[in-house]
């Protein structure tokens, strides 16, 4: 019987970090993308054929081409699956996974599981995000790196973090520099913070170089600045906007909006490393450190899952160090960013999937449990599971929503066509 | 040659390994759902994680457009439109 392998889910920095740790430890790696090609939101590459590339920092390229080396190195212990969907693990422990091309779904029993999905956005809503013409700063970024194009017309980028210059310049440089960049924050108020981030080499010589092109495109970047309402018009949006006890309203044709990341946890199995199967987190979906600490926590994953799986390993101190760094980085930004939570208009929609209000769950008790939110509520049973509206109504409530432990597959919706043409790797 | 799907009926041209998402928006075509459907979907996260943009299939299961590349002559619709023509 062939050895089993250990199992990697995402092929962003972590994953790819992980897989190509344990393959070089000679250990044999199953790795699952969900989609045609590798290299996460961070490393989106272009669509195949498209020869536009999108301009990043040389670190970025630098990191991801050492990434793509090492994991052909040793292709030969690597079984890739892209285009195939993590589902879960199942009551039995078995892992399952919708392969989207064949259009069935198949189970493997790993090893160890490093689980490397990413962050998902989180969003203040407000009303009308929910609108067509609205997309998160993150999808509209990898959007215009996969197809090297701006969308057209005037572009609204929104919300607060460091994507959001970020992903302006990237537009800019594109050949569509946003009317505006609008940070909820005042960082200017936060000077003890702003010192702490100029000690970091690397984030803020890229910071830079955004600035330099924000201000060369004409690209206005205004802090205590927020979206107050969205509404079609036309083909576009009209956004009502407000930046101290100034409104204006802003006619746009996308309205991109971002307010920081949360580690992917909905549906994720529990880190367990000590248990039969190991399963460890790895990456922005353990904790959301950004791309270069995404590398460093992979191999820390991989290194824990191969001392487990008895194979001499040399803790790396100096990963431990860069994770540490990180940490400082992400809440230094966190602080000169922050901002009090808005309490929404009644009308808000909180749960887009349902089509729930803030005024239906401010109807709802104070101290209502997780499952009266769901199940009264009707919040988070949509098809999202909660991914947009749980952060939403952590931050409103002032407290995280527990999750459904164990957690339940399938962690997206799957045909039960797919599903019933599973297939296992069972030999007994 | 020009490769193209169908949305709702009409043709919308993709360029090779572009994903469903990136042809309708580049067509335009922002709002996703049907006008009696509120909200309508439309393409937002770009990871799979909303199920905002998951699209209706003919002969097969619904998809997430930013997900998925675009196939040529695949059918596609608005949920629940395609699928109600199963019934």
């Amino acid at each position: 019987m062939r050895e089993a392998p250990i199992l990697v889910v995402g092929a962003g920095p972590a994953g790819a970090s992980a897989a190509a740790t344990i393959a070089e430890a000679g250990l044999p790696v199953l790795l699952i993308e969900q989609r045609d090609q590798f290299g996460g939101a961070i490393h989106r590459q272009p669509a195949a054929g498209n020869d536009s590339h999108v301009w990043r920092p040389a670190r970025h390229r630098r990191n991801w081409a050492g990434l793509m080396a090492r994991l052909q190195a040793c292709a030969g212990r690597i079984e890739t699956r892209t285009e195939t969907i993590f589902l879960g693990v199942d009551s039995e422990g078995r892992f399952l996974f919708d392969d989207r091309r064949a259009a069935c779904v198949f189970a493997r029993r790993p090893r160890a599981a490093i689980i490397a999905v990413g962050a998902v956005e989180t969003i203040r809503p407000f009303p009308g995000w929910e609108l067509p013409g609205v997309m998160s700063a993150g999808g509209a970024q990898v959007l215009l790196k996969e197809t090297g194009r701006p969308p057209e017309g005037p572009i609204l980028v929104a919300g607060s973090g460091a994507l959001l210059p970020a992903l302006a310049a990237q537009l800019a440089k594109a050949g569509n520099p946003p009317v505006a960049v609008l940070e909820r924050g005042r960082p200017w108020n936060a000077p003890a913070a702003l010192a702490r981030l100029a000690l970091s080499w690397g984030p803020m010589s890229e910071a830079a170089a955004y600035a330099t092109t924000l201000a060369t495109s004409r690209v206005p970047y205004r802090c205590g600045a927020i979206v107050t309402q969205a509404e079609p018009d036309g083909d576009g949006l009209k956004v009502g906007i407000r930046v101290g006890d100034q409104r204006q309203v802003l006619r746009v044709r996308h309205l991109l909006i971002h307010d920081g990341i949360e580690p992917n946890r909905t549906g994720i199995p529990l880190p367990d490393p000590d248990a039969a199967v190991p399963v460890l987190l790895a990456g922005d979906g353990r904790e959301a450190l950004g791309a270069d600490a995404a590398i460093l926590d992979g191999r820390r994953a991989a290194t824990q899952v191969l001392a487990r799986l008895g194979q001499a390993t040399r803790r790396m101190r100096s990963d431990e160090r860069g994770l540490i760094r990180a940490r400082g980085f992400q809440a230094a930004l966190t602080q000169a960013l922050h901002s009090e939570p808005v309490v929404p208009a009644p009308e808000t929609l909180i749960c887009r999937c349902e089509g729930r209000s803030y005024a239906e769950l401010a109807a709802l008790a104070p101290d209502a449990s997780a499952r009266e939110i769901r199940l009264m509520g009707r919040f988070g049973l949509g098809a999202c599971q909660g991914r947009f509206c749980g952060p939403m109504i952590a931050a409103l409530r002032g407290q995280p929503l527990p999750a459904a432990i164990p957690p339940r597959w399938p962690l997206r919706p799957v045909s039960v066509a797919a599903l019933a043409r599973l297939t296992t790797d069972e030999t007994e | 040659m020009t490769s193209h799907f169908f949305w709702n009926g009409d043709p919308v041209a993709f360029q090779p390994g572009e994903t469903i998402a990136a042809a309708l928006l580049r067509a335009g075509l922002a709002d996703l759902g049907q006008p009696s459907n509120v909200p309508g979907g439309r393409v937002f996260c770009g990871i799979g994680a909303c199920q905002a943009c998951v699209v209706a299939v003919m002969g097969a299961a619904p998809v997430e457009a930013c997900l998925t590349p675009a196939r040529e002559g695949l059918r596609l619709g608005s949920l629940p439109f395609v699928g109600a023509q199963h019934a």
